[in-house]
């Protein structure tokens, strides 16, 4: 068969696509960025207890008593946990998406519904649309909207796309056909039949739709953290990359919480908003009205009284927002210096220099008056969003090895803003108990022993293409040992569990490594130099950076740390735990004196 | 003038617009419907034309699959006839515009359904007014109406529950009631009182022509048994295979069937039902008087109460008008006979 450059084409055409029409997408992601600002804003605006007392009353008054106190319960212990302003991120999102999906969504699935070529033209399409992976719609997603909110919200409009269609679809096909011909009997004309009709009639089907948008929306929460989405999905992405079950729990249940919400309360509505459902419900609440203590846990308040409610604690919450959000300019124009609040964005991989260098320039340019926000992403698209200027720097690009696939492409849209740190070195490495094993060539042969896995990081690390390309060839180890793609943290899970049961076990690291420090490892020999010379640790900025930037690129590129300083950041890192970094990071400084006045002299 | 004239309609089925004309040719030139549809043309209504007077109930009666249903679309323009052409009140339905055809059905032209079709998520009033709201009528004077036609089918007191609370015959009466509501002068009734059991059924039928005694509407009664069609029918059209194959009264279709599927179908007829004293009676012999303790009947006394009359006495039953001049005299052998389905031959029908 001879290779269909099937791949290449699309590259190509997303290229092309990109150049002529980045207007488009500029206007798309504006317009999808400002729906969602506008949406978080309000969401997040009032008191986290108040906000979560509306949603509770609307919780009472669509399901009951019982209803509204679980989802009071359910949202308070989101704000216990710290993910309040998470979760109204990811509430955000899922409303943008769910709203643009509809709004895309009704009228195609009406238009299927009456036009047979339409609805044969649309379900290959759909088929293809929420078959595919959504994650591959992340990677054309950066490329036209830049890392953020937009290509994750795209995706999920993608992804979330066909069910409502479908649905929609489907509920107007399926009411009965004599009941629509009895509307035309009697003279009614086409937009009546559907509006009078069909769509009532559909109501309970197309609501059902809408539950699944949003459900799809919520499952692609997470996968919009990989891009930089933010919210919840960020939280779970952030405790994957360290292995931190406690917050990834925390972040999971958070998620439940909102999707239960969600879920319940689109179901009631649905009840509520269709002429069946509520004859249903009259029913139900009637049967329910005989035993005293249903009746108690099923009260539902008169919608008049329940909107009163929502008035009275929203005004109540549009106050003390306001009050609140008047606070927060204050805090906000305290760390007053040289940056007078200028935002800058660091992007970066969860690799640990990563996390300590990231963490150390937002605490020195804090100090220095600087607003920085600091975004976990995937190495992709930590590279795809500093090409594209939505991110300014970045501190861990391995050079000129590691990371050239990644420079040959973007080189021309980065600025190098030279090595910090340096030489490094890529290895691979076993436990120490693991007696025989001291180089490479002596893996040859003891595929056995160790299941014949050499546990890999993320897919996207250079190092990962230069063992499975080179070393691996080099060494005569193909076929017997097979490199299992993952992640650094679950590299490291990997090797801690391994390590615990003195079981053997390859892993690929590099140095420096805190590994070496908590673990007593063989760094494997390389008697054929088949790494290459070790990389220097490279800042790079987005290309004119540092002419907007003059300070700040300078202090950028006289940035040195020594290996005994990073190991040291590393491991302090490491102690306090995750989601402590910056704690960490300033303990650390001040343990150093002199050192934030040479990295960022005043 | 006729009320509604359907005037040689056809309605052919097939993939192409082009087919279908061609179809309709090959069909006026005698082509054969089976054959067609080997081509993949289903000939539904093949050659259709009939007259309906103002005040008649017209039965359409035919099995499954006879092209009763569709006949029935094409009247109200539902169906686009492939050829020929509805007249209703003169005007050419076929002729109007989609907006215009829509009037004729808001204002002229209602319909009663199989499984009755009413609006599930609509009240029981709001089901009757439903022709009332696409005409635009205000609301109060809907519901007005609304409520006098539910009343004139036996609804009243049950404006506000909702269809599915009521029995099958109950949902019937509301769509007769919608249908009513509109004051259409044409009622098309598509196998109305087909999917109510036979109690129910006949009750509604006795209903139906109480109510066209009142109302003297036009309908269209489309049905697959002929005991319905004989007892609703001024007139009845037979159809077979999309072509009507007798047209003409009860009488006429029990007594001397155009062919042998007719006859087939009116063996399981209750002919003392259908059947009047003036169809089975005989001149009275010349200079004889009737005897006076002879049992007297009309003409239109069904057989069924001739026999009780017949049995009361040893004398043939005497037929007279209301004006009470003698007109005949119905003899026992001959009510037998023609009770028993035999000597058809002499058995006057009465259009």
């Amino acid at each position: 068969m001879p290779e269909l450059p099937l791949g290449s084409w699309v590259d190509a055409s997303v290229d092309w696509l990109q150049a002529r029409f980045s207007w488009l997408f500029d206007a798309v992601s504006s317009g999808i960025t400002g729906l969602y600002d506008g949406i978080d804003a309000v969401l997040s605006a009032p008191q986290p207890l108040l906000f979560a007392g509306i949603l509770a009353v609307v919780a009472w008054w669509l399901r009951g008593l019982a209803a509204g106190l679980l989802s009071f319960a359910g949202l308070a212990l989101v704000d216990s946990v710290q993910l309040w302003d998470e979760a109204m991120a990811t509430l955000s999102l899922v409303l943008v998406a769910t709203l643009v999906t509809l709004v895309i969504a009704v009228p195609l699935g009406i238009w299927a519904a009456r036009s047979k070529t339409v609805s044969a033209v649309l379900r290959p399409v759909l088929d293809f649309m929420q078959t595919m992976p959504a994650m591959v719609y992340l990677i054309p997603g950066i490329i036209f909207f830049g890392v953020g909110v937009v290509p994750g919200i795209i995706a999920t409009i993608v992804f979330a796309l066909p069910p409502g269609v479908r649905m929609t679809e489907l509920g107007i096909r399926q009411v009965d056909a004599e009941l629509v011909e009895a509307a035309e009997a009697f003279g009614t004309t086409p937009r009546n039949t559907l509006l009078r009709v069909q769509l009532p009639l559909a109501v309970p089907t197309i609501m059902a739709g809408v539950n699944q948008v949003i459900m799809l929306g919520l499952s692609m929460v997470v996968i919009a953290g990989m891009v930089g989405g933010g919210g919840l999905g960020g939280a779970v992405y952030k405790a994957i990359g360290n292995v931190d079950i406690g917050l990834g729990f925390e972040a999971g249940v958070s998620i439940v919480v909102l999707a239960m919400y969600l879920d319940r309360m689109t179901g009631a509505l649905g009840r509520q908003v269709s002429p069946l459902g509520r004859r249903a419900l009259v029913k139900a609440r009637a049967a329910v009205a005989r035993r005293r203590t249903a009746r108690l846990w099923a009260h539902r308040p008169q919608p008049v009284t329940a909107l009163v409610g929502i008035v009275v604690l929203a005004l109540v919450a549009g106050g003390t927002g306001f009050l609140g959000g008047s606070g927060a300019t204050s805090t906000a124009a305290s760390g007053a210096g040289a940056g007078h609040g200028k935002k800058i964005s660091i992007g970066y991989i969860p690799w640990d220099e990563g996390i300590a260098s990231t963490y150390l320039w937002k605490e020195l340019l804090e100090r220095r008056g600087y607003e920085v926000e600091t975004k976990q992403l995937e190495a992709g698209a930590l590279y795809t969003g500093l090409a594209g200027g939505q991110l300014d720097f970045q501190t861990d690009a391995w050079l000129p090895v590691t990371h050239a696939s990644y420079l040959e492409k973007y080189g021309n849209k980065l600025e190098d803003l030279g090595s910090w740190y340096g030489p490094t070195s890529l290895e691979l490495s076993v436990p120490s108990y693991v007696k025989d094993v001291k180089s490479l060539a002596d893996l040859k042969g003891k595929g056995d022993r160790f299941k014949g896995r050499i546990v890999g990081i993320e897919p996207s690390a250079g190092m990962m293409g230069i063992l499975k390309d080179k070393v691996l060839k080099e060494y005569g180890l193909e076929g017997e040992y097979e490199v299992v793609d993952g992640s650094t943290p679950g590299m490291l899970a990997e090797l801690k569990r391994a390590y615990d049961r003195e079981e053997p076990v390859v892993v690929t690291l590099w140095s420096p490594h805190w590994a070496y420090s908590a673990h007593d490892l063989t760094k494997l020999a390389d008697p054929k130099g088949v790494w290459g010379k070790g990389d220097g640790v490279h800042t790079l900025a987005r290309k004119g950076f540092s002419e907007e930037n003059p300070e700040v690129g300078a202090w950028l590129k006289d940035f040195e740390l020594s290996e005994k300083q990073l190991t040291g950041l590393e491991a302090e890192i490491q102690e306090s735990g995750k989601g402590k970094e910056q704690e960490a990071v300033r303990a650390w400084l001040d343990a150093q004196p002199g050192l934030a006045e040479r990295l960022a002299p005043q | 003038m006729s009320r509604l004239q359907a005037d040689h309609l056809f309605k052919v089925f097939a993939r192409r617009p082009a087919d279908e004309t061609a179809a309709v040719r090959a069909l006026v030139n005698g082509a054969d419907r089976d054959a067609l549809r080997e081509d993949g043309v289903t000939a539904a209504v093949v050659d259709a034309s009939f007259v309906v007077e103002p005040g008649q109930i017209f039965v359409v009666m035919g099995l499954s699959g006879s092209g009763k249903s569709t006949l029935l679309r094409m009247l109200n323009g539902l169906l686009e006839p492939t050829a020929g052409r509805v007249l209703y009140d003169g005007d050419d339905l076929t002729a109007l515009s989609p907006r215009a055809l829509r009037e004729v059905r808001s204002r002229r032209v209602s319909m009663v359904f199989q499984h009755f079709a009413l609006f599930p998520h609509r009240t029981v009033l709001e089901n009757a007014g439903y022709g009332l709201e696409v005409q635009g009528v205000p609301r109060a004077e809907r519901e007005k109406r609304a409520a006098e036609a539910l009343e004139l089918c036996g609804l009243a007191g049950w404006e506000n529950s909702w269809p599915d609370e009521l029995s099958g015959g109950m949902q019937q009466r509301v769509g007769l009631a919608r249908a009513l509501a509109t004051d259409a002068d044409l009622l098309l009734m598509d196998e109305s009182f087909s999917a109510l059991d036979p109690l129910i059924r006949r009750d509604m039928q006795d209903q139906l022509l109480v109510l066209q005694k009142q109302l003297k509407k036009t309908i269209v009664f489309i049905t697959h048994d002929l005991n319905e069609a004989m007892r609703l029918g001024d007139r009845i059209a037979v159809m077979r295979g999309g072509r009507i194959v007798q047209l003409g009264s009860a009488e006429d279709i029990l007594v001397r069937p155009a062919d042998d599927y007719v006859a087939s179908f009116i063996q399981d007829v209750d002919r003392s039902r259908v059947l009047t004293a003036s169809a089975v009676m005989t001149s009275p012999e010349a200079g004889a008087e009737p005897d006076p303790d002879a049992p007297v009947a009309g003409p239109d006394t069904l057989l069924a109460d001739l026999c009780a009359l017949a049995a009361e006495g040893p004398h043939p039953v005497t037929v007279r008008d209301s004006g009470g001049v003698t007109l005949g005299v119905v003899r026992k052998e001959k009510l037998l006979a023609v009770m028993g389905g035999l000597a058809t031959e002499g058995v006057t029908a009465h259009a």
